[in-house]
């Protein structure tokens, strides 16, 4: 691959110009990379640690342009200058181009688009509200991606909703599937006759894409919000989506997803389960069984559980389904290849559910088990940036998100965390998850793999086994490429787990000693 | 002939009270740069739709464009009028004096840091990625560098500015100058937002403004282009756009509505020029209020 470099000599564009040119040039077919900047002391040394570095470039004052092209050869890289140069020449001369027309308010779009019936806010906290209140105002049902807003405009806006017979999902939803479009951080599955009402957001994409494994499919899934099911709230829009789905023709089952709710709200919950007309399986991570059970409804441990319970409850024959029992085998191997020094899990996720579930699985035979999500103070992680014993870490708590976007999107911060844990020689397991889906990373195990190989390599030179295990969460009809993802991680000889539920338990198993 | 509207108060002295040629140095859209033989300056006429700044015109018309002027063109001030070549005049019968003046920092900073906790959130979803915001996917190796290693070195600035090691301070902030895209680096934006809240007379950081600014403005003549350090000499000493004033002001009160406006009016400078000085003034008074009590 071949580098030249074109100087410009004291060249000023504004920078509007600049990026749109920069963007321009790199669509050109015989560019490899295009870079257009100004030729600055800095730029130059970033030039240089990227391998751009030319003795032109070395040249460049800091008022002139430098325009470097990365191209296969001499005579491409030349066509990429003309180009270029026809671009800086054209710059002016080009109209803008169509764009999806923009509203200003919620009321134009509305009034502009009668038929929608459904508002994604995604505005900052402070005005979401605001914007919310005009959408149920105008008779539409609201998706709220916003976070950080007060509970007292969470309780008005439900309570507003309630009333006029609208969903009011949020705040701080990010996951649901009505009508069979996937908004916000959700899979593409198929449509079906289960539906989910979900105030966990990976943990409702989790059953859902299960249900989908399973052969089944997502008539609707209500995303709640995470607050719903506090005391202040009282589980408004879970009641009002369990109702909601038990009106909806499509719903043959519904399948109730949470953290355990406050006591007054489970029993709320609880009793509308109990009149509903329609099966209803409950996982609440961590739940009570007999309370549960009581109300007649299914209980589910785990993620898979409550997937398999609804689609047996919708009519599959189980003898026909491939339930991916746990490889005992693999389990009893592993744990020769770990010392006994190598004691500990340290899970890593995206998903603040899937933390939950894998750190509950653990709870089950361990008592050291930390992390940022422990509803037990004492068990919380006292410093975020070290671990402890076995530790489960949910990045995409705000704590973790502050300044950054959530980590489904933006993989660093895990990432960083992820060669710290490597190198910690008590580590037994590293369990992680990749969310792919609508909204999520474009290549999420593939940001991971150059540093997945990399550790694996240094702990094999320090003559220890370092056992990962990867779960992709998705489906085959993901816009990301589903067996692809499964592929890199088994390349990079990474445990591949088939559901969160799998990776959980194997990595429990794992870590156990002396059985 | 056309109209100036309005105009720096700087500017205004130094073509009423010395001579002023000098000669076209750069042209855009919008705006139209002037080096001074005797100052040594820029000085910038802009159309009326932009905001009032350091060193600057607004003249009465949409865009610069139109008058066909280049660059060399000569430049030369008689009495009230500015003439361009033989191609542009320009009256100040009926200019406006602008003086820019930044509010002093709170002595109760509550509303403050409520209103910067809202800045920054609001950067983060609406700012434009590609220089201190990081883009979620980068185009090229260039901007993902770039962007590391902004944030690497605002982070190691941060450290040592909270614990005021103020010489320690410099060599990082010295390395952000003439780092990034566009005409005028992010590095340079982001130092522009910075030296304003270095500016506010009462802050905890303000005695050290003179030592830090100085400084850094010091190396950065060789490091970047005019047009930037122009723009960063002047922030030195708290001279900035009138976007940038009203935006302080906006978070020193408590109003919603105020701040998102001011705040948008910001972003939309430049392409990320505006996000980029944005995240300045969110780093300038996060240093601020942690540097607290110790530094004075």
């Amino acid at each position: 691959m071949l580098v030249q470099a074109l100087i410009k000599p004291n060249t000023y564009f504004d920078s509007v110009s600049l990026m749109s040119l920069s963007t321009k040039a790199n669509q050109i077919e015989e560019v490899e990379q295009a870079i257009i900047a100004m030729g600055t002391e800095m730029n130059k040394e970033v030039m240089k640690n990227v391998g751009l570095m030319t003795p032109e470039v070395e040249t460049a004052g800091a008022s002139d342009l430098i325009i470097v092209v990365k191209a296969t050869t001499d005579e491409l890289c030349e066509t990429a200058f003309e180009r270029i140069n026809e671009l800086f020449t054209k710059k002016n001369s080009g109209k803008k181009g169509k764009n999806d027309i923009k509203y200003s308010t919620i009321s134009s779009a509305a009034g502009s688009n009668p038929e929608a019936n459904l508002a994604i806010i995604a505005v900052n906290g402070a005005y979401a509200a605001r914007e919310a209140k005009k959408a149920l105002e105008n008779d539409l049902h609201v998706m709220m991606f916003s976070d950080n807003v007060s509970v007292e405009d969470e309780i008005e806006l439900k309570k507003l909703a309630h009333e006029k017979g609208l969903l009011m999902m949020g705040p701080d939803c990010g996951t649901a599937i009505i009508g069979n479009t996937a908004l916000c951080f959700a899979n593409a599955v198929r449509k079906g006759n289960i539906g989910i009402v979900g105030a966990s957001g990976t943990g409702s994409q989790e059953v859902s894409v299960r249900i989908h494994e399973f052969g089944y499919g997502i008539s609707q899934l209500i995303g709640t919000g995470g607050r719903d099911l506090k005391e202040e709230v009282g589980g408004i829009m879970m009641l009002d989506g369990i109702q909601a789905l038990e009106d909806d023709e499509e719903t043959k089952v519904i399948v109730v997803v949470s953290k355990p709710p406050a006591p007054s709200v489970e029993e709320k919950v609880l009793a509308k389960i109990k009149t509903c007309k329609k099966p209803v399986v409950v996982w609440f991570i961590g739940g009570n069984e007999e309370k549960i059970t009581e109300a007649g409804a299914h209980f589910a441990k785990m993620s898979k559980e409550a997937a398999l319970k609804a689609v047996l409850l919708a009519g599959a024959d189980e003898s026909k389904l491939n339930k991916r029992a746990l490889n005992i085998p693999l389990i009893e191997e592993v744990r020769t290849k770990l010392t006994p020094e190598q004691k500990y899990i340290r899970g890593l996720f995206s998903g603040g559910t899937l933390a939950d579930e894998a750190m509950h699985a653990a709870m089950e035979k361990f008592d050291n088990v930390y992390s940022n999500i422990q509803r037990n103070p004492e068990y919380r992680l006292k410093d975020r940036y070290t671990s402890q014993d076995h530790t489960f870490i949910d990045f995409g708590d705000d704590e973790y998100t502050q300044g950054k976007p959530h980590p489904m999107i933006d993989p660093s911060t895990r990432l960083e965390r992820f060669i710290q844990e490597a190198k910690d020689p008590s580590v037994g397991v590293i369990v992680m998850d990749f969310v792919i889906g609508y909204g999520a990373h474009e290549d999420p195990v593939g940001a991971f793999l150059p540093a997945i190989i990399e550790a694996k390599q240094q702990a094999e030179q320090e003559g220890r086994h370092l056992e990962i295990i990867g779960y992709v969460l998705g489906t085959e009809l993901d816009p990301q490429d589903y067996e692809e993802q499964i592929n890199k991680l088994l390349a990079a000889e990474v445990t591949h787990a088939s559901s969160m539920q799998n990776a959980g338990l194997l990595a429990r198993e794992f870590v156990v000693k002396g059985e | 002939m056309i109209n100036a509207i309005s105009g720096d108060s700087d500017f205004i002295k130094e073509m009423n009270n010395s001579l002023f040629t000098g000669f076209v140095h750069s042209t855009f859209n919008r705006t139209l740069n002037i080096k001074c033989f005797e100052s040594g300056d820029l000085f910038t006429i802009a159309c009326r739709k932009l905001d009032n700044g350091p060193n600057t015109l607004i003249v009465n018309v949409d865009n610069m464009k139109s008058g066909k002027i280049e660059v060399n063109d000569r430049v030369r001030v008689v009495k009230n009028l500015l003439f361009i070549g033989d191609k542009l005049t320009i009256s100040m019968d009926q200019i406006n004096e602008w003086e820019g003046v930044l509010p002093s920092y709170p002595s109760n900073e509550e509303i403050l840091k409520r209103n910067v906790k809202k800045m920054k959130d609001y950067i983060n979803l609406h700012g434009v990625g590609g220089g201190m915001k990081k883009k979620i996917i980068t185009e090229n190796p260039f901007e993902a560098e770039v962007s590391n290693m902004l944030e690497k070195r605002t982070y190691f600035l941060m450290n040592e500015l909270v614990a005021n090691r103020i010489s320690s301070a410099l060599p990082h902030a010295v390395s952000l100058v003439g780092l990034g895209p566009g005409l005028t680096p992010s590095g340079d934006d982001f130092l522009t937002g910075l030296f304003t809240i270095l500016n506010m007379k009462n802050s905890p950081l303000y005695p050290n403004k003179k030592l830090i600014c100085e400084e850094v403005l010091r190396k950065a003549k060789t490091l970047t282009n005019d047009i930037s350090y122009m723009t960063l000499k002047k922030a030195a000493i708290g001279k900035v756009r009138e976007s940038l004033i009203t935006l302080l002001n906006s978070l020193l009160i408590e109003d919603d509505e105020d701040l998102i406006l001011s705040l948008n009016k910001l972003l939309n400078i430049g392409s990320s020029s505006g996000t980029d000085i944005a995240y300045g003034i969110v780093f300038g008074m996060e240093a601020t209020i942690r540097a607290g009590g110790k530094v004075c």
